[in-house]
């Protein structure tokens, strides 16, 4: 019977698709591992520190740019948090305004934004003008790939409130300005606290917006936040492109790496909550 | 008299600089855009030819076609792979796993959406793109060559099928998670309704995902938006060639992978940089009107699904 | 004639029993009536019979229930659903489809029909029978969602008559509806009775006596008492019935 077929068919296919969608993150995390992990135990306690070796001439290390991600993401985290959290308490405390009515529609609309051109930008406004490439024209971009889900994390965590404890607080007699940051910010703490590492999580990964940025460094330490700095995802990208067996490896090596710190940021904080937005 | 709200004057200050700093962005690609568009006018998208001159500007000629051309049919061939891998996915989790598996699964799948995309690079060049030279390429072009789709010869495998193929990989999990929150907000009662008429589960399934169709539509437009917009997987695996060929297996170019490889000396010639630019303005304008397109739709099937 | 029957019939959401060893026997052609306050599990019987229970995860069943002296849980359960159609307590036309369509479907999905012409004559048959095709017939190709609700339900009412079902059941088929769209539907069940045997689920005694040839009392998933309906009106057994017919329970 054709219609029983088909239920079966039906059945079969959608558990093979199901597989077929997440097998590429296992096929990615072994090959990962696979290539990465000799690398990182030939290369031992040189390979996370030590700076990048010649070309075709051992493994040397990725220290400064494991250095520069961290650094880039403090500076991001620096610049975006404070404007992005504010941000979202005057959408959520100001829902009638201009800006409140518009704020969900502009950020969503920025979240989807294309790094690329965030990092287009930031060449074009600071590093031009500065004449070279730096820590903090990085952190810029990163900061402005930021900000979006910081303040709508914010913005739904205060919003999600029930308003009898905004009415309470207000009864106690305290300033808007107490009720929002003494009383309503800790109730919301986890929902901000989640928005500011999920913002976190994403740009310490992200390549597109350092292209033309940060520069890359991977011979000196952190020299200043107006010189170039390296990031691991900036170094991956073009060790991947240099035709040398050994920065193949240290490619490899890296993402390892990269892949880890990701890891360690977003699984603890995914599986705390029910769901999150990428 | 109104008090002065001192509370709400204190943050205006940072939502004005967020929304100042995007329209600056505006304004920044426009500007910079203009000298391209007085030199060459509508020809700068219309055109595929890259004559870039150190010394003489006036031989400049830029004509971004052949990216335009790549970031689409990429594009749409993730878009192809992910349509029916994001539906199954979201119908699988929500009515066929095991209660056990259903979390580890989406977990899974926000672990994809998350991980950083130059992990998804390396993987695709050094992995993706020999494996699907030898194993689809080769074998179709040696048999199927005839077809135009399958014509060019397949040297490196850097292609736009390599590129569509890491794409299409890239923006399931994200497409899945906006179909399967869509398909969780079905009434029960729909349910019970397909299956009191006698239904089979599949058939059951199919009138379920129709009602969703808009959501499954704005799922599929965010996640072109997101295909058209990824930069460094995309430039490691696309073989970053001027190249206007309708065979899946040749090399090509988009417009964010021409960004990333060619701004890097653009500032040595007269006009490429605002070439670039406007390159870039293009993804913009096609960014913003798919996120819109789609938030339009998701909004107003949601106000409508809400009714009950 | 037996048209459904009931044998010791227990239902369980995970650990909880909401119906317990139910017994009951529907004669054919009449209409039965099934009251109880809210909770009762009024609503959880009625999906065992067409075993649309099972599409809760947690729900599980006991006993048998048997269709014409078959046990439905021998049948698959496509066939129970077709011969047992269902009406629910919200109106539930697929709002994204057209009044024809919806109408259609269970044609279709059940392969009723043979030809175009026959799907068009018998939704017209069950428009009709449904006392809508005169309201509707210049729009049948208009979204459903622009009906009013008790057209609506009238609707539903068609989309399930459309698939010729022996057996009528009707989740609380006014309880969303006003006043002038319930006595709609209640003349409709009155029309329908010659020719269907319905179960309807009311949480309302005077719906019940208006419109039953026969009721059952259920309590807290227990059946209290069962009946020709004037007799069980007349005079309750059970001074649970009592107390419920005069208001004082649920």
């Amino acid at each position: 019977m054709p219609r029983d077929f088909k239920e079966k068919f039906f059945l079969f296919g959608i558990a093979i698709i199901a597989v077929l969608t997440i097998l590429p993150l296992f096929h990615i995390i072994y090959s990962v591992v696979v290539e990465g992990l000799p690398v990182l135990l030939k290369g031992g306690f040189k390979f996370l520190f030590g700076t990048l070796a010649p070309p075709g001439d051992g493994l040397g290390g990725i220290g400064p740019a494991i250095l520069g991600t961290f650094i880039l993401t403090f500076l991001a985290s620096l610049i975006g948090l404070p404007i992005a959290v504010m941000t979202g308490v005057y959408a959520a405390e100001y829902p009638e305004s201009i800006f409140g009515r518009l704020a969900r529609v502009l950020l969503t609309i920025m979240m989807e934004f294309p790094t690329i051109l965030v990092g287009l930008f930031v060449m074009q406004i600071l590093v031009i003008p500065m004449g070279r490439y730096s820590a903090i024209a990085g952190a810029l971009a990163l900061a402005i790939v930021m900000m979006p889900y910081v303040t709508v994390y914010t913005e739904e965590a205060l919003k999600s409130i029930p308003f009898m404890y905004r009415e309470a607080a207000f009864g106690l007699g305290l300033t808007r300005f107490k009720v929002v940051f003494r009383v309503l910010a800790r109730m919301a703490k986890k929902g901000i606290v989640t928005g500011m590492l999920i913002g976190m999580a994403k740009v310490a990964g992200e390549t597109a917006p350092l292209l033309f940025t940060a520069g890359g460094a991977n011979r000196i330490y952190f020299a200043g936040v107006d010189r170039p700095v390296g990031a691991i995802s900036l170094l991956i990208y073009n060790l991947v492109q240099q035709p040398y067996e050994n920065y193949h490896e240290i490619a490899w090596g890296a993402s390892l790496v990269l892949m880890l710190i990701f890891l360690a940021i977003f699984l603890p904080l995914r599986l705390s909550l029910k769901e999150v937005k990428l | 008299m109104q008090k002065v709200d001192t509370f709400r004057i204190s943050l205006l200050p940072f939502c004005i600089l967020i929304f100042s700093i995007f329209a600056l962005m505006i304004v920044t690609y426009l500007a910079v855009s203009v000298p391209i568009f007085q030199k060459e006018g509508p020809q700068i998208y219309t055109t595929n030819i890259w004559k870039a001159a150190e010394n003489n500007p006036d031989e400049e000629f830029y004509g971004v076609l052949a990216a335009i051309y790549g970031s689409v049919y990429t594009s749409v061939l993730a878009v192809l792979i992910a349509l029916p891998l994001s539906i199954g996915f979201a119908v699988f989790v929500i009515d066929y796993a095991p209660q056990k598996i259903k979390e580890p699964l989406i977990v899974t799948t926000d672990i994809m959406a998350g991980l950083p995309t130059i992990i998804y690079g390396i993987w695709g060049a050094f992995v993706l793109v020999p494996m699907l030279r030898d194993y689809v390429m080769y074998p179709l072009h040696k048999h199927l060559g005839f077809i135009p789709l399958f014509s060019f010869e397949p040297a490196g495998g850097y292609s736009f099928l390599a590129a569509g193929v890491l794409l299409g990989v890239m923006v399931t999990p994200f497409a899945s998670s906006i179909i399967r929150e869509a398909y969780r907000m079905v009434p029960f009662t729909y349910r019970e309704a397909a299956f009191s008429l006698g239904a089979t589960r599949y058939e059951a399934t199919k009138i379920l995902l129709s009602y969703i169709k808009p959501a499954i539509i704005a799922g599929i437009l965010l996640a072109f938006g997101r295909a058209i917009g990824e930069t460094v997987a995309v430039s490691l695996v696309v073989g970053n060639a001027f190249n206007i060929h309708p065979s899946l297996f040749a090399p090509g170019y988009t417009i964010s992978s021409l960004i990333a490889n060619q701004f890097g000396n653009a500032f040595i010639y007269g006009y490429m940089v605002s070439a670039l630019f406007a390159a870039g303005f293009f993804l913009f304008i096609i960014g913003l009107a798919v996120n819109i397109g789609s938030l339009i739709i998701l909004k107003r099937w949601y106000s409508h699904a809400q009714r009950f | 004639m037996i048209a459904i029957e009931t044998v010791n019939l227990c239902a369980y959401y995970g650990q909880k029993k909401v119906i317990n060893n139910v017994n009951l026997k529907i004669p054919k052609n009449v209409v039965f009536a099934i009251m109880g306050p809210s909770g009762c599990g009024k609503s959880t019987l009625l999906r065992s019979f067409n075993r649309l229970l099972e599409l809760n995860p947690n729900a599980r069943v006991e006993g048998d229930v048997k269709l014409y002296g078959k046990s439905v849980y021998d049948m698959s359960p496509i066939e129970v659903r077709r011969k047992i159609g269902m009406v629910f307590q919200h109106p539930n036309p697929f709002p994204h489809m057209s009044i024809f369509d919806n109408v259609a479907l269970g044609l279709k999905l059940n392969g009723l029909v043979k030809s175009k012409k026959e799907l068009h004559k018998t939704v017209k048959w069950a428009l009709r029978k449904a006392a809508l095709w005169d309201e509707v017939k210049d729009r049948i190709h208009e979204p459903a969602s622009a009906l009013s609700g008790g057209q609506q339900q009238r609707l539903c009412i068609a989309r399930t008559l459309a698939v010729k079902p022996e057996v009528l059941l009707m989740d609380e088929p006014t309880a969303s509806l006003d006043p002038v769209a319930m006595e709609k539907i209640e003349d409709l069940i009155n029309k329908l009775r010659e020719e269907y045997t319905i179960v309807i689920v009311t949480h309302s005694s005077a719906q019940a006596a208006r419109v039953s040839d026969y009721v059952a009392f259920l309590y807290l998933g227990e059946l209290v008492e069962v009946g020709k309906t004037e007799k069980v009106f007349e005079k309750p057994k059970s001074e649970l019935t009592k107390r419920y017919l005069m208001g004082r329970v649920g």
